[in-house]
């Protein structure tokens, strides 16, 4: 920005607190909390009470007692003077018989108060720690310190309920993307292994049950940086509940939320339009994309895995012949329907009786050599292991791939432990529900161009999806660069204004090196958005307008190049129309010439008389 | 009759009786005025305020806060009863006396703050 008062006027209309007074909801969890500490507060009355009438008794009777004082008189120790050496008596630090040595008679009365004093002192220390080491009071406080720490929040963050493995492997996601999270977990394990977790930034965590509206408040549900809330526990009731209270008290935030269950998902989409990530349905999905297009997948799945993953390798799946399922519960119920929808023959391999005899179902346990004998494995083309039990389903691909080592392998992972046993086996795909999720939501919240790609890309066809794997491994290597969007708006690139409104800058000239212009940016375009119209992997002459948005994939040295030429008047002419014209204004006055971009100069004087 | 009440208003009372004895008198008169009732007036002050810990209603609030009140000023009261009997050399002069005095005096006005509050807690409270 090349006026300093744009960008004062950048940072501060930026800071726009949403004037949303906290509900009473907020105010209630608030209180449940305080409630405990008055309970405490209560039961110290007893034990201090106590102190304070031991106290009082033993000094006013030490003053009492008739001593002799260091000039044979007889004299009593002053109010103060006891105060003081019951002070030191009592909390068992003994500096001796002071002002001077006491008379029989006043050490018969601190013998006394000595043992009512300490008594009372054990009775009051006790009582606190007890008080201390109380469950609920501890709960409490730590409900305290995480709704304090969500208030004081100032930047944007996502609600995560749930923090198993996929909310694991989001965190880390986006704690890389520079993300703020808030998380809330009824395991308190997950707890301290959230905490015990690296992260970047500190992520505040409560547990605590999420289904429980309270909890989702101290969350920060209503908090005016909220920015979405990611539903991920294990339980789909749970997720419900917390779909549903989100969409009833914030309306206005976006909802993801996970299930394996599809009337679940149903009933979460009653409540406005949450993202409902069904593990095994994306997986069938993912298949068979996989199957129809092997680069479309890989490019998919490689978008997916966030900033720095490497390029999985491409599968070379059969694209016709028989399928074995085993397991049809869920999931084997959407691969069958996914591998049906790609006309492909399934057979089905299922323990369980179903109600109504289908044709190619066989009844028996898959793990034994002779039922999946029945399934004519050497005709095959390919095996689901999908059962929900890890060992069951490593026994039977074993056994599958001894029978017929051409199989297209897929399994399902159930357990995090057996990921080590499943990738000895070298699989051709392997689901692992808790993954599919994290990358799921990862797509559809990190940059929401980038799910907008996702969804749009696999009607591209699979040669197009190669060459841009191509292009991208061209440009920005093996592993995948980070992802990041612009805006050709006054904010994000102020010095193109007058250009993009004539219709002169194009795409091919716009990601040239401000040093040298002959040569392009190592970055790959990957989607334009141009009000609500999206072009996928937009070319070289595509011209550009006011406010359009970029998704690019490249390496952020080439960003920061990109960004001076979209900020800085004399680059953007420079890479767009090679003209050199004077940085400074004195320059630009002196040389009086008329630049060829026509209009800088014109608005350079709007934008000084607005600023 | 309920027993926690009846503690509760003892105690209240007790402290702003104590520390009326003790204000009550010439103000620079040290003979007037007697220590170990200002120790009593201090002891059932500072008990009085452990007794209204824990209570959420408002008027609780404003219990509690009183009681501080009173605990402070008698605290300070008795500071500068030390400092004039043991520290400084002219003992208790009448200087002395009269800011010990005041100082109570303060305490004693936020004791009767507590009583109205107990008063009126009783009288808007029907059927007790």
């Amino acid at each position: 920005m090349s006026n300093p008062l744009l960008v004062f006027w950048a940072v501060f209309s930026r800071r726009e607190p949403r004037g949303r007074p906290p509900s009473r909801a907020y105010i209630e969890s608030t209180n449940q909390a305080s409630s405990t500490i008055f309970l405490v507060m209560r039961r110290m009355r007893a034990p201090l009470i106590t102190l304070i009438v031991i106290f009082s008794v033993s000094v006013v009777g030490l003053t009492l007692i008739p001593g002799i004082g260091p000039d044979g008189q007889p004299a009593r120790i002053s109010l103060f003077e006891s105060f003081y050496f019951m002070s030191y008596t009592a909390t068992t630090i003994g500096f001796g018989e002071l002002p001077w040595p006491f008379t029989p008679a006043q050490r018969l009365w601190v013998t006394f108060s000595i043992y009512l004093s300490v008594v009372g002192w054990a009775y009051a220390i006790g009582s606190l720690l007890t008080l201390l080491q109380d469950r609920a009071f501890r709960q409490a406080l730590a409900m305290r310190r995480f709704t304090r720490k969500v208030a004081r929040l100032r930047e944007p963050f996502f609600l995560m309920a749930g923090y198993g493995r996929a909310g694991e492997l989001l965190a880390k996601d986006f704690d890389a993307l520079g993300e703020q999270l808030v998380v809330i977990d009824d395991s308190s394990d997950r707890i301290d292994a959230l905490e015990l977790g690296s992260y970047h930034s500190d992520i505040p965590g409560l547990a605590a049950d999420a289904a429980n509206p309270h909890h989702l408040n101290a969350a920060g549900l209503e908090h005016p940086s909220c920015a979405g809330v990611l539903a991920l526990t294990n339980n789909d009731e749970t997720n419900l509940a917390v779909t549903m209270t989100a969409a009833l008290l914030r309306p206005d935030l976006p909802v993801v939320s996970r299930t394996v269950s599809a009337p679940i998902a149903e009933r979460m989409r009653a409540f406005g339009t949450p993202a409902v990530v069904n593990p095994f349905d994306r997986f069938g999905e993912h298949l068979r994309l996989a199957l129809n297009a092997p680069a479309s997948y890989q490019l998919l799945t490689w978008l997916e895995a966030g900033p720095g993953a490497e390029l999985p390798e491409r599968g070379r799946p059969p694209t016709d012949g028989r399928w074995v399922i085993c397991g049809y519960g869920r999931f084997g119920r959407e691969i069958t329907a996914d591998l049906r929808a790609a006309d492909l023959e399934v057979t089905i391999i299922e323990p369980a009786e179903l109600g109504a005899p289908e044709p190619g179902v066989i009844v028996g346990d898959a793990s034994e050599p002779t039922v999946l004998a029945r399934a004519d494995l050497p005709s095959a083309v390919g095996l689901v292991a999908g059962t929900d039990n890890d060992t069951t389903n490593l026994s039977m691909l074993a056994t599958a791939r001894r029978l017929n080592p051409q199989l297209f392998l897929v399994a399902r992972q159930n357990q995090p432990t057996s990921a080590a046993l499943f990738e000895a086996m070298r699989l051709d795909a392997l689901l692992v529900p808790t993954e599919v999720v994290a990358h799921e939501v990862y797509a559809q919240l990190s940059t929401p161009m980038l799910w907008r790609f996702i969804q749009e890309m696999p009607a591209r066809g699979d040669q197009w999806a190669a060459d841009l794997i191509g292009r991208l491994r061209f440009n920005c290597g093996e592993e995948l660069p980070a992802l990041w969007k612009i805006k050709l708006d006054r904010e994000q690139a102020p010095a193109l204004g007058g250009w993009l409104a004539e219709g002169r800058v194009t795409l091919g000239n716009l990601i040239r090196s401000p040093e040298d212009r002959a040569r392009r940016l190592r970055v790959v375009p990957l989607l334009l958005l141009r009000g609500g119209e999206a072009v996928l992997t937009p070319d070289g002459e595509t011209v550009l307008a006011g406010d359009d948005e970029l998704l690019f994939a490249g390496q952020g040295s080439e960003r920061r190049e990109l960004e001076s030429t979209l900020v800085i008047d004399s680059t953007g002419a420079y890479v767009l129309f090679d003209e050199h014209i004077p940085s400074s204004w004195v320059w630009r006055k002196l040389s009086r010439k008329k630049s060829t971009p026509s209009t800088l100069e014109e608005r350079q004087d709007t934008t000084s008389r607005q600023g | 009759m309920n027993l926690e009440k009846v503690i509760f208003g003892f105690f209240v009372l007790l402290a702003a009786t104590l520390n009326f004895g003790f204000f009550i008198g010439d103000i620079d008169n040290p003979a007037l005025h007697n220590i170990y009732e200002l120790f009593a007036a201090l002891a059932v002050s500072l008990i009085a305020t452990v007794l209204k810990f824990g209570d959420r209603t408002q008027i609780g609030a404003v219990h509690l806060a009183t009681s501080l009140v009173a605990d402070l000023q008698l605290i300070a009261a008795g500071v500068v009863w030390v400092w004039a009997s043991e520290i400084s050399d002219q003992g208790m002069t009448a200087t002395h006396t009269a800011s010990m005095v005041s100082l109570s005096g303060g305490a004693l006005l936020a004791n009767l703050v507590s009583v109205i509050l107990l008063v009126t807690e009783t009288v808007t409270f029907h059927r007790g």
